[in-house]
């Protein structure tokens, strides 16, 4: 393969020997070292590859054997060369060619990112491009450490990145944290002197407590209403006699659980607007070059009700660089109201998907449904879906603590006074 | 051929090649359409079903079908083609 190159580009020919005795040219040539090759014999003569270097010297061989020589191919780039001579711009265009792809390959045309989910690639293009990094930069003045520490510091959830360039395109592949509560963490640490009651989000009974810290105030069967003090984030120290000497302040932690009730209505019209195209639109194309547009139609109607469609297609190199050249149509539909009545069929379908739906968001919050007695309804102009629902969920909500203050010196001088 | 005789005895003796000390042809076969011939001295004869090569021992006589010298230089050929038959004649013997 490499030697096949080299030979097309130093040229080489074909050529025929004919004559009394060509197989001593063979020899000749072979003895003064002149390297032959795909030599057949073609009838009463041979056919054979030689390069240029070689033709040069076979001429006194031809003479001493007497044997005639005659070229049949040439081939290679001196001869392609000279086949072509007077094709200037053809070469003028090669030279161009190279140039030019010189001069593109300065640049970075494309920029690559891996591993983000969270954050979109448009995103960090934009980020990117606010620190001016932007396709159709200078590959010489992308600085990858610094795009790396600018990632790290403007996103806290992205743990690792590396920016590279690979040709003419900057890739930055990137781990984001998938953990999340690390920032809820710095959010409680912050609030750590703070002292917390917990009290009751909703009306129920109390059917699980357990307590991690501060003082449970009711059991498992109590019954409490929305705003009661269920763990108390105040411990109170005892004197040896048995009096409060003092306060000690805690953030409280308790999950409790308690059945709770929750009233459940939903309400529908028994008739809906629906839209009825007519088939009547007009239609505007645009061709969108650096925010200039030129359109070529219009959109001026007559119209009671309609709506209008844009469609816009952006031109872009690789990935994510886009040129500021884009096309696209502007359609505007004519469409009139009909109204529909639902049949009682679709009435109860509707209903019990939004229950079912409405049910699935509770249990995703954590909140176990007991039983319900939700019934649809029919009546003159609407539907409803209610009801009560029987719950049982976590009612634990924060509080301020009551800072309370023992007035210790008064009541010790009044003891002491009795004594 | 005495001279010959004690070059291949020295060759045999000394354990050295024979291509060197006495100018032996290798001749390697790949197949039934692969030959590559060492040490000869000209081509003879060439056709696409005939060749003669002249080498130091001998002539050596090849037949086959579209035989064709893939290169050719001052100490190595390779021919390709379908093989028939390889024979050595003895040349001056002969002659």
């Amino acid at each position: 393969m490499i030697r096949s190159l080299i030979r097309r580009m130093k040229g080489y020919v074909r050529i025929r020997v004919e004559g009394y005795s060509p197989e001593r040219f063979l020899n000749m040539c072979c003895y003064h070292g002149i390297y032959i090759w795909g030599l057949a014999p073609a009838e009463d003569a041979y056919e054979m590859y030689m390069s240029v270097a070689g033709l040069k010297k076979i001429r006194p061989l031809a003479r001493k054997t007497h044997t005639k020589i005659c070229i049949v191919r040439r081939i290679g780039l001196p001869f392609f060369f000279r086949r072509y001579r007077k094709h200037r711009l053809f070469f003028a265009g090669l030279i161009l060619c190279a140039v030019l792809l010189k001069i593109y390959s300065v640049f970075i045309w494309d920029i690559h990112f891996e591993g983000n989910e969270k954050w979109t690639d448009s995103t960090l293009t934009d980020f990117l491009a606010s620190e001016n990094v932007a396709p159709f930069m200078l590959k010489s003045r992308v600085d990858c450490q610094g795009i790396v520490k600018a990632i790290r510091k403007e996103y806290n959830d992205i743990v690792w990145v590396s920016a590279s360039i690979d040709g003419s395109r900057l890739e930055i592949r990137i781990k984001e944290s998938e953990d999340t509560f690390r920032d809820d963490g710095q959010e409680t640490g912050t609030q750590e002197e703070h002292p917390t009651d917990l009290v009751a989000t909703e009306d129920g009974v109390i059917t699980e407590i357990v307590t991690r810290s501060g003082v449970p105030q009711v059991h498992v069967g109590d019954e409490v209403k929305k705003g009661d003090i269920l763990v108390c984030g105040r411990i109170e120290v005892l004197s040896d006699s048995g009096e409060v000497a003092g306060y000690q302040y805690q953030q409280s932690d308790a999950d409790i659980y308690a059945d709770t009730e929750m009233e459940y209505k939903n309400t529908m019209l028994l008739t809906r607007q629906e839209k009825v195209y007519d088939g009547k639109e007009s239609r505007q194309g645009f061709v969108r070059i650096f925010g200039w547009t030129l359109s070529v139609g219009s959109l001026k109607n007559q119209y009671e009700n309609s709506e209008v469609l844009t469609e816009e297609q952006q031109i872009r190199l690789g990935e994510n660089f886009y040129l500021p050249f884009s096309w696209g149509a502007k359609t505007a539909k004519s469409y009139s109201f009909r109204t529909e009545k639902y049949t009682r069929e679709e009435i109860r379908q509707i209903l019990s998907a939004d229950f079912a739906l409405f049910c699935e968001e509770l249990e995703e919050k954590g909140v176990q449904i007991k039983e319900n007695n939700v019934k649809i309804q029919l009546d003159q102009n609407s539907a409803s879906a209610s009801g009560t629902l029987y719950l049982n969920e976590k009612i634990t909500e924060e509080a301020d603590t009551e800072i309370l203050i023992v007035e210790r010196k008064e009541s010790d001088e009044s003891d002491g006074t009795d004594d | 051929m005495e001279k010959e005789q004690i070059r291949e005895r020295l060759a045999s003796a000394a354990s050295m090649p024979r291509d060197v000390v006495l100018g032996a042809s290798i001749i390697t076969i790949t197949g039934v359409s692969e030959v590559c011939v060492e040490n000869y001295r000209g081509i003879i004869e060439y056709t696409d079903c005939l060749m003669r090569l002249q080498t130091k021992e001998g002539q050596l006589r090849m037949t086959g079908k579209r035989l064709n010298i893939e290169y050719y230089t001052n100490d190595e050929m390779k021919i390709t083609g379908i093989i028939d038959s390889i024979e050595f004649n003895d040349g001056r013997r002969g002659d």
